[in-house]
């Protein structure tokens, strides 16, 4: 665009650069308008209705009331919400402490130890994570079921009385570790793509010279692999909480967030306190505390990650 | 494919230095692990030949005749051709609309920098991080007061407005590293705004677009929630909704037909990994790496 002009060409050139400009900017608008439509209808817009909703007391008949914060501080007296808070940190918290270094064990070895075995391994691995969760779900009971379910059938078979006659996903206890089990299997596949690849970018340079400084493989991993992957792992462990904040088609399918409030988790009670007992505003409400804990979990671990500069 | 070759030098460990031993015992727990993925998939193929009485004395040896019937009922009791249809049409209407928008969108964010378009584009990817979850309830209204109510649009154009923001940035960053002597050349030729976008830059953006056609298609092939919530009617239903609507309905009382259902809801996804893995895989780590 820069253009080295005469003075007296300058007339007729801006005059042609105006008449550019013009039309770059019906072209821009015209290109943005597509996407901004669908953004400002179908999210912006919803977004705003969930704050305001989120203030009003409404059941979807006749004319919503203001009520100001009526709706989160019942949401703070109600043991559902507690539950399901809990619930949903304790899920964030066991995925980032258990889901997180086995998919770096896995991911790591895969690098190291590759050969003819090995190698192919990836694919399989990541085949669970591109399951629908419905199925997840089917595959999940088929597992856990009393009596029908494999781990029933498999010990009855073995004659081992006491473990078929636990009933995985109906016990108070149990059931947020049976369905703790089955989002292992669903999600580490993606950690576990993901860390390869990043591991992959180390130079080979780095590891060959920490080989020479006596260095065994897992001293690598623990001490240089590692902290170089640290921003990786910030992200699949900002990725997994959030993703405990929505978790929703599991724990919906397989136990309807029982026994008790067991699995219940936030968008569960959301989705129960909107179209299950129309109380629109009190779910609204549940819908913004989703929203501010995704961003306050975000926007923490990056700072976190910006002021140490190392993770880990 | 540069990986590709880093990763081979990678492997090339200090020879010696007992590597044997750990190296057997890593490779048989990557084994049992991979075995611990895949066994699920695997054991409906042990009951879903069988009756419910065979299955009910022997759930584990191989079924003395083979039962067609399980399939033929689950299939029935799904209704999968029909989920399959409305599953194909509400994918590609997210497909035909997230992608044309994401890549003229990306294409402005990259090439026509300027203070507005800026600012455009951080509100865009504002909206990456928004959880469709939090706004179930407008949502459900707003497809209400459209008069979309209870339709396969009313399912795929919240979902197109969620799938833009990551679809934009991904453009964005692809047409950020093109040249940008191209679009000049272009320009230089006589083509216009338009002309430059859809002659040259697009065709040049070919890896992108079909990253984000197979990904749109595979989210929206995946959604459950959404479903839940905007469809009504038993008819439009989703594979996933149909597939969960069998799990509430028919539990795993009759192993074997629950076996069948499970093979037959889980084969398009199966097929399609096999096929396509490399590439999906490919799509994930472009989206991850570039974020």
């Amino acid at each position: 665009m820069i253009n080295n002009l005469s003075p007296m060409k300058m007339g007729a050139q801006q005059e042609k650069k105006k008449k550019r400009d013009v039309s770059s900017i019906i072209f821009q608008v015209l290109f943005l308008l597509p996407a901004a439509a669908f953004l400002l209808v179908f999210m912006f817009y919803p977004i705003e209705e969930t704050f305001r909703l989120s203030l009003m007391r409404y059941t979807g008949l006749g004319q919503p009331a203001y009520i100001g914060l009526q709706n989160y501080s019942r949401l703070l007296a109600d043991q559902k919400f507690i539950t399901a808070l809990f619930n949903v940190l304790r899920l964030a918290f066991w995925s980032v402490v258990i889901q997180i270094p086995l998919a770096f064990f896995i991911a790591f070895s895969l690098i190291t130890y590759r050969n003819r075995i090995t190698g192919p391994l990836r694919v399989v691995y990541y085949l669970a994570s591109v399951m629908p969760s419905a199925i997840t779900a089917m595959l999940g009971r088929l597992i856990f079921a009393p009596r029908y379910g494999v781990v029933a059938t498999l010990s009855e078979t073995l004659n081992w009385q006491w473990l078929a006659n636990i009933d995985f996903l109906g016990d108070v206890k149990l059931a947020f570790w049976s369905i703790f089990a089955v989002a292992t299997w669903a999600y580490t596949g993606f950690n576990i793509v993901y860390l390869m690849a990043n591991i992959e970018q180390i130079p080979v340079e780095i590891k060959e010279a920490s080989m020479l400084d006596g260095a065994n493989r897992w001293q690598y991993a623990r001490h240089i692999a590692l902290p170089m992957v640290s921003y990786p792992i910030l992200i699949i462990a900002v990725t997994s909480i959030v993703g405990s904040l929505k978790f929703f088609d599991l724990p919906y399918l397989l136990t309807n967030g029982g026994p008790g409030y067991a699995t219940t988790t936030l968008v569960i009670h959301l989705y129960q306190q909107g179209f299950v007992n129309w109380q629109y505003g009190r779910a609204a409400a549940i819908g913004v505390v989703i929203f501010l804990l995704s961003l306050f979990f975000a926007v923490t671990l990056f700072t976190m990650q910006k002021r140490k500069g190392e993770f880990v | 494919m540069k990986a590709q070759s880093t990763v081979v030098r990678h492997s090339i460990g200090r020879p010696g230095f007992g590597a044997k031993l750990p190296s057997i015992i890593i490779t048989f727990i990557l084994i049992i692990l991979a075995c611990a993925v895949v066994f699920p998939l695997l054991i409906p193929w042990f009951s879903v030949f069988k009756t419910q009485l065979e299955f009910a004395y022997n759930p584990w040896t191989l079924p003395k005749q083979i039962h067609w019937d399980n399939f033929k009922e689950a299939w029935v009791a799904i209704d999968i051709g029909r989920g399959l249809l409305n599953t194909l049409y509400v994918c590609l209407g997210a497909v035909a609309c997230t992608v044309p928008s994401a890549a003229m969108a990306g294409y402005i964010f990259a090439r026509y920098r300027n203070r507005v378009t800026e600012v455009v584009f951080y509100l865009v990817m504002a909206g990456y991080f928004v959880p469709v979850q939090m706004c179930l309830i407008p949502l459900y209204q707003l497809v209400g007061s459209l008069g979309i109510s209870d339709t396969l649009p009313s399912l795929f154009l919240p979902m197109t407005a969620f799938g833009i923001p990551f679809w934009t940035i991904i453009y964005r960053s692809f047409f950020t590293s093109l040249p940008g002597e191209l679009a000049e050349a272009a320009r230089i030729d006589g083509a216009g705004h338009f002309a430059t976008f859809f002659r040259v830059m697009l065709p040049l953006a070919r890896p992108a677009t079909v990253l984000a056609i197979l990904m749109v298609f595979m989210g929206s092939w995946n959604d459950y929630l959404l479903g839940l919530i905007l469809l009504n009617n038993q008819k439009l239903f989703t594979m996933q909704l149909r597939v969960a609507q069998f799990l509430n309905a028919y539990g795993v009382d009759r192993m074997p037909r629950y076996s069948a259902a499970l093979i037959i809801a889980s084969a398009p996804t199966l097929i399609l990994y096999i096929i396509g893995h490399r590439w999906i895989i490919q799509g994930t780590l472009a989206g991850a790496l570039k974020a």
